[in-house]
């Protein structure tokens, strides 16, 4: 093992001795060998391909209009060649405050389908969104998720998180391009709820409407995708308003 | 002087085309009116009188022509008056005149107005002179405030008409306002989804207060109550001790 570590680093030494030494960071990933997972990490992250920025727009329409929404969609988007794709997720908030009670807890979210029992859960973190002002066409709000198995909930718990709250998603989902449109209904989990992991006995339905977003993930300074995203938006209006909506002054409301 | 005729042709010419012209136009106008009277509607009619004004109009412009010579300086004698049919002129005029005898010469040939004509016309201007100042500019003022009312109202009426066509779209309501921020609140903050306490389960902790209902937020807002977050419906007591460290023992929702 030593000895490849000389040999490879040798190899970097003729590199930095050579001609090219003034070569791009990213010209030189390509021709040094990663060793570590550190490594490949902090090369994406130089090189800004993580994405890890979330641009997106919401709004909502009502129960009675949903379906004409629908069959716009299905116009326009991709992903609906035979029949809508649906899901079915629950996703639970979990916080955890700093010592001292330090005010700003950090929110992470737990996301698993209730359709498809084998599949990873996905472990989300959701940043401050940035309203910005009129020449920002979306909210922009840092977003970094990942796959995890079915023990993320524990492991959350016993690092100490606290489950805020919870609640059952259910709706379609539809592709265009980069961009991702969720037209889902936010139902409430009652209290008399089995406890075998399975079934949702009954669940209420928060409002008569149901929320509908549009997002694109992607690296830090794209953006130009905003303006893509707000011309998409145009053509769903005026079934639905898509638009910023700044969920912090809703905070001090009613 | 040649080139005076010759102008003075040119300019015979143009108004004896403009002239044509108008007379076809007339007698359109009249024809629509005989024939077409129960089809013909006021827009249509006002067309007629649009034409004809053109047409005047196009006459006025030639005979104010610089290059035209001024008509007035010009006198039409007649050279030879018979009673007898001229088919040269029946020719001309279109059947209209077949002599040119002393008949009709006063009609023709006319430079000043018809006596009748003539009468009326010197009792309005008599009238118009007897008018004084002021009260010609009061009869003016009056008249522009009838004008102005009539043109409102008209405005009003094509506005209300417009409106009526385009409102018809319908306002469809397809979404809500407040259901928007009230389900962006309920999956960014919870609220609305952090479900109350039922009193009887919660044995340790204080009475959830009744801010605790719909109007719960995440922690960011503080501890209302101190009331730790609920470990899922179970009907368990959470401790009232708010520790960040859970039991180990303590039982999973999801198993």
């Amino acid at each position: 093992m030593n000895e490849m570590g000389v040999t490879t680093n040798s190899a970097f030494l003729c590199l930095f001795t050579s001609a090219s030494a003034f070569g791009s960071p990213i010209v030189q990933m390509a021709q040094q060998t990663v060793n570590t997972a550190i490594d490949s990490l902090s090369a994406a992250l130089k090189s800004n391909i993580i994405p890890n920025q979330e641009y997106f727009l919401q709004g909502s329409i009502l129960d009675s209009s949903v379906e004409v929404l629908l069959h716009r969609l299905r116009g326009l988007c991709d992903n609906v060649d035979t029949t809508l794709e649906t899901f079915h997720d629950h996703e639970m908030c979990f916080s955890i405050r700093g010592p001292n009670n330090a005010q700003p807890a950090l929110q992470l979210r737990v996301r698993r389908s209730l359709d498809h029992n084998g599949m990873p859960m996905q472990l989300r973190y959701i940043g401050q969104p940035e309203i910005g002002d009129k020449s920002r066409p979306t909210v922009l709000r840092n977003s970094i998720d990942i796959g995890t198995s079915n023990t993320v909930v524990e492991f959350l718990t016993e690092l100490g998180c606290r489950k805020d709250f919870e609640y059952l998603a259910k709706g379609y989902m539809f592709r265009k391009g980069r961009m991702k449109i969720t037209v889902f209904k936010v139902f409430k989990i009652d209290e008399t709820r089995k406890m075998s992991g399975g079934a949702f006995e009954s669940l209420t339905a928060l409002t008569h409407s149901y929320l509908v977003e549009l997002s694109v993930l992607a690296p830090s300074g794209q953006d130009a995708i905003a303006d893509d995203m707000r011309c998409f938006a145009e053509q769903l209006r005026p079934l639905v308003q898509l638009e910023k909506i700044d969920y912090k002054r809703l905070v001090h409301g009613p | 002087m040649q080139r005076e005729e010759k102008q003075q042709d040119a300019v015979l010419e143009a108004v004896i085309s403009r002239v044509n012209d108008l007379k076809t136009s007339i007698g359109a106008m009249i024809f629509k009116v005989e024939n077409e009277y129960e089809t013909l509607n006021w827009p249509n009619f006002l067309d007629n009188f649009a034409l004809i004004s053109g047409q005047l109009t196009s006459l006025t412009k030639i005979l104010s022509n610089e290059k035209a010579p001024a008509l007035r300086n010009f006198t039409v004698l007649p050279l030879m008056l018979k009673p007898d049919l001229d088919e040269n002129l029946a020719r001309v005029t279109e059947g209209r005149l077949t002599t040119f005898s002393h008949d009709i010469v006063p009609d023709y040939l006319r430079t000043k107005p018809e006596p009748d004509a003539e009468l009326k016309m010197m009792q309005l201007e008599h009238k118009a002179n007897c008018v004084t100042y002021e009260t010609a500019q009061k009869q003016v003022a009056a008249m522009n405030k009838v004008v102005g009312h009539v043109w409102d109202l008209v405005n009003k009426a094509r506005e209300e008409w417009e409106s009526e066509a385009g409102s018809r779209s319908g306002a469809a309501q397809t979404f809500s306002l407040t259901d928007t921020p009230l389900l962006v609140a309920a999956i960014s903050m919870g609220k609305g989804l952090k479900h109350t306490v039922a009193p009887g389960a919660m044995m340790g902790g204080p009475p959830p207060g009744p801010q605790r209902g719909p109007g719960a937020l995440g922690p960011p807002q503080g501890p209302p109550g101190g009331i730790p977050g609920q470990m899922g419906p179970m009907g368990k007591a959470p401790s009232a001790i708010k520790t960040n460290i859970k039991a180990a023992g303590q039982m999973h929702p999801y198993r």
